[in-house]
């Protein structure tokens, strides 16, 4: 708004103060008064906003003000004023120095619809005040993204579609981020801005609240989820002395905390994820533990393998019991780390029995697979951070273990098979440009956060560059750049005529796109000294998008290409490069079908298997949890059951129905995973409901409880 | 007879003596397919037999049925010529 909200009247300029008591008129400005017509304001606020000289300027400012004057207008805004200047300097040709002049806002239809309204691009955030603040905030700052951060060559392939830059409401903020709860065991609850601080914490209790109030930090510092690593081993120190009964409390405690905070604070839960192990990960074996009060405790963490697994068992006790009304828990997420030292670890088959119990029950657990020398920390629907070198030497230290991932940016694969003919040489000269295109994004938001991360203590991300360790709490030289991919079943259909599935010149020519996307990334990292990455970008809106603005754009091509209903507008693309959710092949063929892709995509992916109403023995999916970790490359499983809570009795059943089957109500919602977490149905965008209704259940497939 | 796929790339300390394996299949008659995994056509390949390791020999019949693999190891020409022709070089 700059100068326009601080109009006052004026005494000083003859001229001027005979024009303002002619036009009698006052601003409605908005810092909730009235000030009176000023002139000079308007000069004031283009020279300095706009850049135009102050001649440019005044002249500008006198034919606004005649405008005015002719309309007869009883009273103007702020906001109406800036668009008669903007709309003066764009008939004088300053479009560079209009786009500076820029005013954000919202239109006041659109305030009406957000507050009345629930928001569904995203899942996870109910509706109520705080989640229109966000929304709002959000839309300010797309814009501002938009105009500012990014140049409108990434601006505007954002807005056609050919990419999805994520989170542009976030735009001050990194990504996603993975922690290690060593950092506040080590230096307690001290943060920048905060009005007490605490010291290392001396009770397992007070751990756990350092340990979500540090995540809420966090979240409003992120833009996606918090991620925490071997959260069962680092707490287990706490726990030498402790009871069944009060490892249990603390488990029940830690689970409703981080599920229950979306309530508390009202936007968006903390999207939470921990990394659990049955066996003491290798790399920490032999790292000095720290327990209550920050102190070492003279031992290993090799040697706290018992409480750990007590603390894991206990944790999955709680996520079998559900939540008050039996509902799984939506967060946070539970990643059980499968590796070779897992199988070898005494009592692992009795566990993975008890989580595949869980996962057969609720669907809650997640199967991350560490096959050979791989060590990862997995977070948000599918996100994983690989253990390279530094971060195993860093493991010996592990408040150090702190990952970023700085920005995301997704290609809209089957817009490239539109444009490009059918020629699959055009079509890779084009998927070259666009991930060129993605690498520029990434550069723009990255030098965005540094400028941000520069004012250091005083400015916005002053959470960030704390150095109690000696280093910034983010590593920017240890971050990753993201480039994702929607839509990869469809681009192959478009260049073969046979989707992912269906045979196997599809499945090498989709191998063959994405082995491309894997080298430009290896091949820009090198040029750039950054740390440019493929993920399977979780699409919860943005399947969506893309196939909303390709049936806009591309309609021939589009109608015979997007999946869903067109004319329930449920449409959506494939998410990444799994195949189509609705093909009928067994899980095992599924879970090794797209675990080829797996190790192409090295910052994460994720192969569900929906299971409707079936409610499989724990023994057949603990079998099929070896057999995926023994016979394919997949990365990571979830097993999706589908729920129905009636909103009138609290009750929860299995399966979706229209109607509560204790209470006969119709008011019930469906619960199932939407993406890569569990959240209810009806706050589902329609590309979402759309992907339900095809989704293979695997019906008859498992052996039943 | 069948197919034998090679999977090689640059700075890979066993790949030359696969590569010279190759030649010697080739001379004696058989088909080698040799893919470069730095390219996106022998990364895909690679891919979709799970390769991890270079040099590998992944061996198939006429119906691209794979016969065996050598992942990361050598094999002698011998052995290949065993597998595609078990019957070669044996007297009557």
């Amino acid at each position: 708004m700059g100068a326009l909200v601080e109009l006052r009247e004026r005494q000083d300029i003859g001229e001027e103060c005979h024009e303002t008591t002619d036009l009698a008129l006052f601003v409605r400005t908005s810092d909730d008064d009235l000030a009176g017509w000023d002139r000079q304001k308007i000069v004031e606020a283009m020279v300095r906003e706009a850049g135009v000289s102050a001649h440019v300027a005044d002249e500008i400012s006198r034919e606004v003000q005649h405008v005015i004057r002719d309309s007869k207008i009883k009273f103007v805004t702020a906001p109406l004023i800036r668009e008669l200047v903007n709309a003066k300097l764009i008939e004088r040709g300053f479009e560079e120095a209009r786009k500076r002049h820029t005013r954000l806002g919202v239109p006041l239809y659109d305030v009406d619809q957000l507050i009345l309204h629930p928001n569904k691009e995203n899942a996870n955030v109910p509706h109520g005040p705080e989640a229109t603040n966000l929304t709002l905030a959000e839309g300010i700052k797309k814009e501002y993204a938009l105009l500012k951060v990014f140049s409108p060559e990434v601006g505007d392939a954002h807005m056609r579609g050919d990419i999805h830059l994520h989170d542009l409401g976030f735009i001050d903020r990194p990504y996603c981020s993975g922690q290690s709860l060593e950092y506040i065991k080590r230096f307690g609850l001290s943060l920048p801005n905060s009005l007490s601080n605490a010291k290392p914490a001396k009770q397992p209790e007070v751990l756990l609240a350092h340990m979500v109030k540090f995540a809420a930090a966090l979240q409003s510092h992120f833009a996606g989820a918090i991620g925490w690593d071997a959260v069962n081993l680092f707490f287990a120190p706490y726990l030498e002395g402790r009871s069944d009964r009060e490892v249990h409390q603390l488990a029940q405690m830690m689970v409703y905390e981080f599920s229950q905070q979306a309530v508390a604070r009202g936007g968006q839960a903390i999207f939470t994820d921990i990394n659990l192990y049955w066996e003491v990960p290798r790399h920490f074996e032999n790292v000095p533990a720290i327990g209550p009060g920050g102190q070492f405790t003279g031992k290993t963490y090799g040697e706290y393998e018992k409480e750990a697994q007590r603390f894991v068992w206990a944790l999955f006790d709680v996520y079998k019991e559900g939540d008050g009304t039996g509902r799984p828990f939506f967060f946070p997420k539970p990643l059980v780390h499968i590796t070779e030292k897992f199988f070898r670890t005494e009592g692992s088959q009795d566990f993975l029995l008890h989580i595949c119990d869980v996962a057969s029950e609720k669907g809650t657990t997640y199967f991350v697979f560490d096959r050979g020398e791989t060590a990862k920390v997995s977070e948000c629907c599918r996100l994983s951070f690989k253990l390279n070198e530094n971060d195993l030497q860093d493991a010996q230290q592990p408040w150090k273990m702190r990952f970023c991932a700085l920005q995301n940016v997704t290609i809209n694969l089957p817009r490239l098979g539109y444009r490009s003919g059918g020629d699959d040489t055009a079509l890779f000269q084009n998927l070259r440009s666009m991930m060129e295109l993605a690498v520029k994004a990434h550069l723009e938001k990255k030098a965005f956060i540094e400028s941000l991360l520069a004012l250091g203590e005083s400015g916005p991300l002053a959470l960030l560059t704390m150095a109690k360790d000696g280093s910034p709490y983010l590593r920017m030289h240890r971050a990753s750049y993201l480039i994702g991919m929607v839509g990869l079943n469809e681009l192959v259909k478009i260049q073969t005529g046979e989707e992912l599935n269906q045979s196997k010149h599809a499945l090498k020519y989709g191998l063959k796109v994405i082995s491309y996307m894997n080298l430009l990334c290896k091949e820009f990292s090198e040029r750039y000294q950054m740390h440019f990455v493929l993920e399977q970008t979780p699409a919860e809106s943005t399947a969506y998008r893309f196939a909303k603005l390709d049936l806009r754009d591309f309609p021939d091509k589009a109608t015979g290409t997007v999946k869903g209903s067109i004319p329930f507008g449920q449409i959506y693309y494939t998410n990444s490069t799994c195949l189509p959710v609705g093909s009928r092949e067994n899980p095992i063929e599924r879970v090794q079908t797209e675990g080829l892709f797996h190790p192409l995509i090295e910052a994460g992916s994720i192969t569900h298997i929906w299971l409707g109403e079936a409610r499989p023995s724990k023994e057949s999916l603990a079998n099929f949890v070896i057999k995926v970790f023994r016979q394919t490359q997949n990365d990571q499983i979830a097993f999706s059951p589908e729920f129905t809570n009636c909103l009138k009795c609290g009750r929860t059943v299995r399966g979706l129905r229209n109607s509560c089957p204790h209470c006969g109500s119709e008011e019930v919602d469906g619960i199932t995973r939407i993406t890569g977490y569990f959240t209810k149905i009806s706050s589902w965008n329609k590309g979402k409901l759309g992907e339900l209704r095809d989704r293979n259940r695997n019906r008859g497939y498992f052996s039943n409880n | 007879m069948g197919l034998v796929k090679l999977f090689i790339k640059n700075r890979c300390p066993r790949c030359p003596h696969a590569k010279q394996i190759g030649k010697e299949l080739k001379a004696a008659g058989f088909k080698v397919q040799e893919y470069d995994v730095e390219t996106p056509e022998g990364l895909a390949e690679a891919s979709f037999y799970s390769v991890q390791a270079t040099p590998t020999f992944i061996i198939e019949d006429l119906q691209e049925n794979m016969l065996a693999d050598f992942r990361g190891v050598v094999p002698s020409v011998q052995q290949i010529q065993n597998l595609l022709c078990p019957t070669a070089g044996r007297s009557n």
